[in-house]
């Protein structure tokens, strides 16, 4: 099976430092389930970088839907970006825009029309819960109002790859529960998930997910040999 | 250049970015930068046209002084020379200048009442050639002349306009300095309001970036934000240099030297000047989309 992402020998190094990420190996397959975990400072972000593209490695492969992206021309790589969904931990919503703009984004961008682009972002504010707030600037939402709206973008466009940087970080533990079922539908549906956390119960909300753990930029358990974390304490209590 | 000109960015589309200028009081630094080109530009077609209409007129003329100090010598000279030159080759138009329009042309320097009495007064033949005069032609002239009287000048126009005509040249090519300067300068103020736009708006267009916006997308918007601040200043730009335009044509028409006469803007002058703004427009979409595409390239 042909993996949405392969990593071979990556290691990332910000200007003259020493290596924040370090030899890193490993492939997600389509429809797979991941879990990063690590403490803070590890290279979580980072590697998420990797993957939705904000930087090109310093060194390695990394081939991404089958293609070579880190020697990639600049011209091609939107069109890969489109294809990926992304969760920012500081939700990087865009401030003059409201909640229903913010939403629909990635669809302007891809060039949907409008006619075909009310009904999916309504809908999902209503899944979210925020539909009374549409015309809302970010401004003016709560930090878990927020998070909601940035998972909502990162969702809207159904992508092949959804990598989420801390997604349940803000919010409380049915919300959070309620957004990993949308991840893991999305999941169903083929789509690759990557989701950064320090919360290591959260594997078990989910059915067949996969861990990856960093530690001090290296990959410590791409088998997953860490799969049995301690019972939830939180989501399900 | 796909979208360059693409002006009709959708409602949603446009408020990607803030409404609102694009960076502060551009469309005021626009307008003084359009009205000064305007300017140039205006005293670049005029002298343009002056020096070309007044070269053409008087570089096919010339005029013959018959300097013989009796009256009625000098008036028959003055006939033999009309006879002389009335046909004489390239010549298309002789004419005997009277004793009063002299008089006339002298006024301004020797006053009223002026008699033969008082100052020998040359008599004037002017001649038309059909086109510009020769050295050649001039020395036949003269070798023709000689034989009707030995007080006789011939000049030139073209040869004592020659220092006004270069001048006319330097001040040309002076306005379409001016006019390069402005256009440069107008250039470098649109690359730092946009360099300015784009690092206060560096959020949006990092998260558009990540979301899959290409650079063109993004170039787009700036573009139109830009073209529109340049048409606004270009417009008050162009109000403010008409009104000038017209006090100083008011100004010039009251001057009634010959050198000034063809000093007024000619009617394709007008429609030159409209589209100056529309040039600059287009010449600030182009620079802002370049800006944009050589910036994004360095910031992501």
């Amino acid at each position: 099976m042909q993996s949405v992402v392969e990593f071979d020998n990556v290691g990332l190094r910000y200007g003259t430092g020493s290596e924040t990420l370090t030899d890193l190996s490993f492939k997600l397959f389509p429809g797979s389930f991941n879990f990063l975990t690590g403490a803070s400072g590890a290279g979580k972000t980072s590697l998420l970088k990797l993957l939705y593209m904000a930087h090109r490695p310093s060194r390695g492969d990394i081939h991404m839907f089958g293609q070579d992206v880190v020697l990639m021309r600049r011209e091609r790589l939107p069109g890969f970006r489109r294809r990926i969904g992304v969760v920012f931990q500081d939700f990087r919503l865009v401030r003059h825009l409201s909640t229903f703009d913010n939403i629909a984004l990635p669809l302007r961008i891809a060039g949907i029309q409008e006619r075909d682009l009310k009904g999916p972002v309504t809908e999902m504010l209503t899944w979210i819960g925020l539909s009374e707030r549409a015309d809302a600037r970010p401004a003016t939402l709560s930090g878990g109002e927020q998070q909601r709206v940035a998972i909502a973008r990162a969702v809207i466009g159904r992508p092949d790859l959804l990598v989420a940087d801390e997604p349940t970080g803000n919010v409380d533990p049915d919300m959070a529960r309620r957004l990993l079922k949308l991840f893991a539908a999305l999941n169903k549906l083929g789509t690759t998930i990557v989701v950064a956390t320090h919360d290591i119960h959260l594997l078990h909300e989910v059915e067949d997910a996969q861990m990856m753990h960093l530690d001090k930029g290296r990959l410590s358990d791409p088998t997953g040999a860490l799969r049995h974390p301690p019972k939830p304490l939180i989501l399900k209590a | 250049m796909a979208g360059l000109f693409d002006f009709a960015l959708p409602d949603h589309d446009r408020r990607l970015l803030p409404e609102g200028r694009i960076a502060g009081q551009m469309p005021w630094v626009l307008a003084i930068m359009i009205f000064l080109t305007l300017l140039a530009a205006a005293a670049g077609i005029v002298m343009a046209r002056a020096a070309t209409s007044g070269s053409e007129d008087l570089s096919s003329r010339a005029t013959v002084q018959i300097l013989e100090a009796e009256p009625a010598v000098r008036a028959g000279v003055r006939g033999q020379v009309t006879k002389a030159l009335t046909g004489f080759p390239g010549v298309v138009k002789v004419t005997a200048v009277s004793d009063e329009r002299v008089r006339q042309l002298l006024l301004p320097w020797l006053g009223d009442g002026l008699t033969d009495g008082d100052i020998p007064i040359p008599a004037l033949v002017d001649v038309a050639f059909a086109s510009a005069v020769t050295d050649k032609q001039i020395a036949e002239m003269k070798a023709r002349l000689k034989n009707v009287s030995a007080d006789i000048r011939i000049d030139s126009h073209a040869s004592w306009m020659a220092p006004f005509f270069a001048l006319m040249q330097s001040l040309l090519w002076l306005c379409l300095g001016i006019l390069l300067l402005l256009l440069f300068a107008t250039s470098a103020t649109i690359i730092l309001a946009v360099r300015a736009a784009m690092n206060t708006h560096k959020a949006t267009i990092e998260i558009m970036h990540l979301i899959g916006a290409t650079d063109f997308q993004l170039a787009r918007l700036f573009q139109r934000r830009v073209a529109l601040d340049t048409l606004q200043g270009g417009l008050v730009g162009l109000v403010l240099a008409i009104a000038v335009i017209l006090l100083l044509a008011g100004q010039f028409g009251q001057i009634e030297a010959g050198l000034f006469s063809d000093a007024a803007m000619p009617w394709y002058g007008w429609i030159l000047l409209a589209l100056v703004p529309i040039l600059i427009t287009g010449l600030s979409m182009i620079v802002a989309r370049r800006t944009v595409l050589t910036n994004l390239k360095q910031m992501l």
